[in-house]
């Protein structure tokens, strides 16, 4: 144990000499890598990064000041004792370049372990930026040095590349402006909330989703040699964050509306907490689950009465546009229906574990569709049982020509910008439901009945239901006052007669889920 | 079910144990760390001088993004203090920001004890008499303190 803990030591300590010198030159090299960063841009760009890379400057020149005085400082109180040889080493192609290299090469015994030797011999100027070094090692004591040395330096590290947001190390810096620095996330996210830096509250006149924002580049190579674990770990722990909730609790959920499987879906997403689902939902898989809001607070299984209906529909983010005030509007489409089987909060929103809801196999389908159809004839009041006795085929063209109809009375809910987005009635019996209860401006509450469904038969005999009730209450208009219409929308909307406000209106959803997302 | 406490909450209470803040404790419920019992010394040459005051803080879910919620329940003559004990100070409300914490939402606490702001009232009552007799204001002040506020 001890033995692989003096090797790892051993190799770490290699790294950080190396480093010790690059922290001495890094004065040197960070315009050079500025002025590449300025030129390797477009236009645009360039205007930007100069004060973000001054800033940087500054991160990074705080960051070396740290680490001078602690290994200055300890040079001067320990390593009276202790000495080190170093050895520069002339390389090759000096030697071979003809100029002269005698004054370069230097060796020299100096006070402290590897460490401060050698950032001593490159404070002195007497240590060439390029050159290797090499170490007469003394002893034990030597090492110890280096070690405590070492520690000495990643503390003094740490609480200046800390985070002030999520007070971790910081992971993937981006600098402002206004020269504070922190984690791409935490920047982002806080930018949903606010357009002010979070540390010193000037306007940021950064875009809210920093995409295309350049990292501290100078901070994010001084992590990556001083602290490679350090960073690894980080990087685990936030993708891990990430993920999602607690457990099994991995799906985002998005308590909103009413999706279905192939239809689309249009959203405009700016509540914050969305803001950040959508973020990570378009980092992993694009997808999300959208369930309908429980507004009359109906038992939901096993979860009892909660804030949503247990069946949703996954939804697909085919396009994503993130518009200048940090909302974005999204075209989706309803991958999958599922149940969400337990649910939790996950950074303001909900997520959940899910079970996929598929419908049952074709044979079975088949199986129910004979069984169903070869019963006895059924009287002519029994609307239920005339439905059962309907081949699928049947039915789906029992729905098909009732939007013929529909459209040739010219209903609004039809109108040729409605099928641009929705398209044209699907010839798929299992899908031309979901496209129906998509165009058809009747309540959320009963469109969402197809959602449980596991037969094709089951979906068509629904919309059949609906199409009869809808069929009635047309004969029935001219007698009943308005009121007695039911519980569907005004059949007047339906039937495309007089003006009524579109409903079906699928273009955008707007949401407000501000109360309605809450458990 | 909620998800596991994130690292910051975690860090904060670890320093607000190991690095406290004179005349200032934030303590975390055992079986809701989310939730704390907060206790504030009246600032010195204030009218609140010599009270403690407790508060409630709850930490929400997306914190730090939002501001804890917090609350006295000593009660206190300020005007910008209501009945119920909300507070009306910025940055607990539009000028927070995620780079603030626990310790200095409580330090602007104890400021604002020191400082009562009458022109931004959230105690009508309380502003009235703070800006048309202030003299006998700040004596209400130290009576209720002597009166609420005290160890006993």
């Amino acid at each position: 144990m001890s033995v692989l803990y003096a090797l790892a030591a051993e190799r770490q300590l290699e790294a950080a000499a190396a480093e010790a010198k690059a922290a001495q030159t890094a004065h040197q090299v960070l315009p050079t890598e500025d002025e590449a960063l300025m030129s390797s841009r477009g236009e645009h760009a360039v205007e930007n990064s100069t004060p973000v890379a001054l800033a940087a400057h500054e991160d990074a020149r705080s960051l070396i000041r740290l680490i001078q005085s602690e290994i200055v400082a300890k040079q001067m109180s320990v390593a009276v004792d202790t000495t080190t040889l170093v050895q520069e080493q002339v390389r090759w192609d000096e030697c071979v370049s003809g100029e002269p290299v005698a004054d370069k090469a230097c060796s020299q015994t100096l006070p402290g372990g590897r460490l401060v030797a050698t950032y001593a011999l490159a404070a002195k100027g007497d240590l060439y930026r390029e050159s290797e070094v090499r170490y007469e090692v003394s002893g034990d004591a030597q090492k110890a040095l280096d070690v405590s040395i070492l520690h000495e330096v990643l503390e003094a590290t740490q609480s200046q590349v800390e985070c002030q947001v999520c007070y971790g190390l910081m992971l993937d810096p981006v600098t402002t402006f206004c020269g504070h620095t922190l984690c791409r996330k935490c920047l982002t996210r806080t930018l949903d909330h606010s357009l002010h830096c979070p540390v010193c509250r000037r306007g940021l006149g950064l875009p809210p989703s920093l995409i295309g924002q350049p990292s501290n580049k100078t901070l994010v190579d001084l992590l990556n040699a001083l602290c490679p674990d350090a960073v690894a770990l980080r990087f685990a722990a936030a993708r891990e964050e990430e993920a999602g909730g607690p457990g099994e609790l991995n799906t985002p959920l998005f308590v909103c509306s009413l999706g279905f499987p192939n239809m689309p879906v249009f959203l405009r997403i700016f509540e914050p907490r969305y803001r950040l689902m959508l973020r990570r939902s378009l980092e992993s898989n694009r997808e999300f689950g959208m369930l309908m809001y429980n507004r009359y607070g109906e038992p939901q299984g096993d979860l009892g009465s909660v804030h949503f209906y247990q069946y949703g529909t996954m939804l697909h983010i085919d396009n994503h546009q993130l518009l200048a005030d940090g909302t974005s509007l999204i075209e989706s489409r309803g991958a999958y229906r599922f149940r969400v089987r337990a649910h939790g909060i996950h950074d303001g929103y909900a997520v959940g574990n899910v079970e996929r809801l598929d419908d049952v196999p074709t044979t079975e389908e088949e199986r129910l569709e004979a069984s169903e159809t070869s019963g006895p004839p059924v009287p002519d009041w029994d609307v239920v049982g005339q439905l059962d006795r309907m081949s699928t085929q049947a039915l789906l063209d029992l729905g098909r020509s009732f939007i013929e109809r529909m459209r040739g009375r010219s209903a609004n809910w039809l109108q040729q910008r409605v099928l641009d987005i929705h398209g044209q009635p699907p010839t798929d019996p299992a899908l031309f439901p979901f496209w129906f209860a998509s165009v058809l401006p009747i309540s959320d509450e009963e469109k969402y009945k197809l959602l449980p469904t596991r037969t094709v038969r089951a979906r068509l005999k629904i919309i059949a239901g609906w199409i009869r009730r809808i069929e009635s209450q047309r004969c029935a208009t001219s007698q009943l006052p308005p009121r007695a219409r039911v519980t569907m929308r005004p059949e007047a909307e339906i039937e495309g007669e007089g003006e009524t406000e579109d409903e079906t209106d699928a273009e955008e959803v707007e949401f407000t889920p501000t109360s309605s997302a809450r458990t | 079910m909620s998800a596991p406490l994130p690292k910051r909450i975690i860090k904060e209470t670890e320093r607000l144990q190991s690095e406290p803040v004179p005349g200032i404790s934030a303590i975390p419920h055992e079986e809701n760390v989310r939730y704390f019992d907060v206790k504030v010394e009246g600032p010195g040459g204030s009218c609140y001088e010599g009270g403690v005051f407790d508060l409630e803080l709850f930490l929400p879910d997306d914190y730090p993004m939002c501001p804890p919620r917090i609350r006295f329940l000593t009660r206190i003559y300020h005007p910008n203090i209501d009945r119920l004990g909300r507070i009306c100070l910025d940055v607990l409300k539009n000028n927070w920001s995620p780079a603030l914490q626990i310790r200095t939402i409580l330090l602007s606490i104890q400021a604002l004890l020191g400082a009562p702001n009458p022109e931004d009232p959230l105690n009508e009552a309380v502003a009235k008499q703070w800006k048309e007799n202030q003299a006998e204001a700040i004596k209400t002040a130290r009576e209720w303190t002597q009166q609420y506020a005290m160890k006993k």
